[in-house]
């Protein structure tokens, strides 16, 4: 294989790939708006809860039953006030204690203590409001129950270290990055068929065999590249830098196989774009079990950017190693090399 | 006697049911411009595509200078050129760009890409995007770009079909420097009046098979008419077109006739063309 001709064909890749408007539009303004976006998103989460009441009097047993640097309490003069701002979300519950509460727990009535929500509260956290209430009226009346809660947290305890939104979301820009580049190689070379250069450089001394480490080349180095520009102005590699940059370089091959694929299926820009873009959804699922904890399914495996998402979460944000996020990295390598050489056998085909 | 450059043994290649190319045997000596003809679909194609390696032959072999194209495909395609009949440059490229690429591939090194660009008529274009050429310039690229390794070989597909006078004359011009270069050339054209001129050797294709081959000369000897055409003016003072064979016992009487007894207005000799041959041999046309 002819280097010389190998860096050639990269350098021409490289030039049609930032000839083509769109491409050099969306790679540059893509590495900058993901890192704006990552920078515009709130670097912390807010823990408190806000809890509003309507109460005549607050009972010390309640005050100190309140008494948590997690949970933040407002009196309201009335029903009304309280609706208001739980309605305006100023704060998250309302709790409305009759004004004869204590009278009518003396006269052994049952008295009626109106808990209120915003709409979006889901059904669970409905019932765990629910108890609270109960609690909170077992408390006033002096009754607590003679009960010791231990807690126990299964996993890294988050309390006070809550995962950040803009963490959450950088697998999902790395994978986007990737991504993108994915679509451009596919374009380009699914116009190379189109136009016929295929055939012209393929009756030239250059091999099947080099015009793909041409192509690989160029679609990994270049899309390793943009992540690692990307991790590295978002501040993503400064944990178990080798590591991520190990997943994302893997990660970029795969990557490439899976361009591969979309040229072998797509015979113009539109069809490259719409096969991109069911490549895009599947390959970006697992970034939403990141996303939405307790989304995660164990189908979500068989998509080999999970192991991609996993490595980058979890060494951003527990710290994990080699130890604990290595294995992910020999299916990804697996799969990466398995898509590449069903890609090239695919379009090797289109390309006869 | 030299080996020939281009040695075509028993050529076949189906598409699927579809015999496209039928067993054809032919050679092309160094240095020789063959003309290869036919009309669309009779197997052109198949057999440039089979003789530059981007086709394997169903049966027979084709050896570019010696060397067997199916078992050494890259060999081969690095001592020829090949211009296609399509435009498949680089568009988003400039026309240097386009053709330094093509010098790295083939690992040309001291190419003068300014120097061939001026031989095939773009100098002073070469810095612009090749999606602005005209037709005629892309295939003069296109020609320059098959000219990048100063190949042994040059197989030339419709090369001036549809170009305007000026790059037809240019392509023709660079072909004949080519040829003076001591290249083989293999010319796929529908453009007889090319062919004649061009070609040492022509080669009818139909069906799939060679039907005849020899010099423009030589086929219109065996197959074609000469004639005399002669416009006289006729007892009512109208032309009237008159034609005589040559070639026959009686053919100078009846010139002599003509001259003594008729008032001849034009007298021309015609003699048969390529097509007419063509036509003869297959019961149809080129186009």
């Amino acid at each position: 294989m002819n280097a010389a001709a190998i860096w050639a064909l990269i350098q021409k890749d490289a030039r049609l790939y930032f000839a083509n408007r769109l491409f050099a539009l969306v790679t540059v303004l893509g590495l900058v708006a993901y890192a704006a976006i990552y920078f515009l998103l709130p670097a912390t989460v807010d823990e408190t809860l806000k809890v509003g009441l309507v109460i005549s009097e607050m009972p010390p047993a309640l005050a100190e039953a309140l008494d948590d640097d997690a949970v933040v309490v407002q009196q309201f003069a009335s029903v009304t006030d309280l609706r208001a701002a739980v309605a305006a979300g100023e704060v998250t519950v309302g709790f409305a204690f009759p004004p004869d509460l204590f009278d009518q727990l003396r006269q052994g009535a049952r008295p009626t203590v109106e808990l209120l929500l915003a709409p979006e509260v889901t059904p669970d956290f409905v019932s765990v409001y629910e108890a609270a209430a109960r609690e909170l009226s077992f408390n006033l009346t002096g009754q607590a129950l003679p009960v010791t809660i231990s807690e126990v947290i299964l996993g890294p305890d988050l309390a006070g270290a809550q995962i950040a939104p803009r963490q959450r979301m950088l697998p999902l820009f790395a994978v986007l990055v990737l991504m993108v580049e994915c679509l451009g190689l596919a374009s380009l070379i699914a116009a190379e068929v189109e136009q016929g250069t295929i055939r012209a450089l393929l009756v030239t001394p250059l091999t099947m065999r080099g015009l793909f480490v041409a192509k690989s080349l160029f679609g990994s180095l270049f899309a390793f590249a943009q992540a690692v520009v990307l991790l590295a102005v978002t501040g993503g590699l400064a944990q178990a830098a080798f590591l991520n940059l190990t997943a994302l370089l893997i990660g970029s091959v795969l990557m490439t196989g899976v361009a591969f694929l979309i040229a072998s299926l797509g015979r113009d820009l539109m069809s490259v774009m719409g096969w991109g873009m069911l490549a895009l959804l599947i390959m970006a699922l697992p970034t939403f079990t990141v996303l939405i904890p307790g989304l995660a399914a164990n189908w979500i495996r068989l998509i080999p950017t999970h192991y991609l998402v996993d490595t980058i979460y979890r060494t951003l944000n527990f710290g994990a190693g080699w130890a604990e996020v290595g294995s992910n990295l020999l299916p990804l390598a697996a799969s990466a090399l398995l898509l590449l050489a069903l890609g090239m056998a695919i379009l090797q085909r289109r390309f006869a | 006697m030299p080996e020939p450059a281009i040695v075509a043994e028993d050529l076949t290649y189906r598409y699927g049911d579809l015999l496209a190319v039928d067993h054809i045997s032919f050679t092309v000596a160094p240095g020789e411009i063959l003309g290869f003809l036919g009309p669309n679909g009779a197997g052109k194609s198949t057999t440039v595509k089979m003789l530059t390696g981007q086709l394997r032959p169903a049966s027979g072999r084709a050896l570019l200078l010696g060397i067997d194209v199916a078992r050494h495909p890259k060999q081969v395609q690095a001592r020829i050129g090949v211009c296609f009949e399509q435009p498949n440059l680089y568009e988003e490229l400039s026309g240097v760009d386009n053709l330094r690429l093509f010098a790295n591939l083939f690992n040309v090194r001291d190419v003068d890409i300014n120097a061939l660009l001026r031989r095939v008529g773009l100098d002073g274009r070469g810095a612009d995007l090749v999606g602005r050429y005209s037709k005629g310039m892309k295939q003069r690229l296109m020609i320059a770009r098959a000219l990048v390794h100063r190949p042994a070989i040059l197989f030339l597909d419709e090369p001036t079909e549809g170009l305007d006078p000026t790059s037809a004359e240019a392509i023709r011009r660079v072909m004949l420097e080519e040829q003076q270069r001591g290249a083989t050339i293999f010319l796929t054209t529908h453009d007889m009046y090319e062919a004649d001129r061009l070609c040492h050797r022509v080669a009818f294709i139909n069906s799939g098979k060679i039907v005849a081959l020899d010099t423009p000369h030589n086929l219109k000897q065996q197959y074609g008419k000469r004639m005399v055409r002669a416009e006289v003016v006729g007892s009512d003072g109208k032309l009237l077109t008159r034609e005589i064979i040559l070639d026959r016992p009686e053919t100078p009487t009846e010139i002599a006739d003509l001259l003594a007894h008729q008032q001849v207005v034009t007298l021309h000799s015609e003699e048969a063309t390529l097509e007419d041959i063509f036509i003869r041999l297959t019961g149809r046309g080129l186009a």
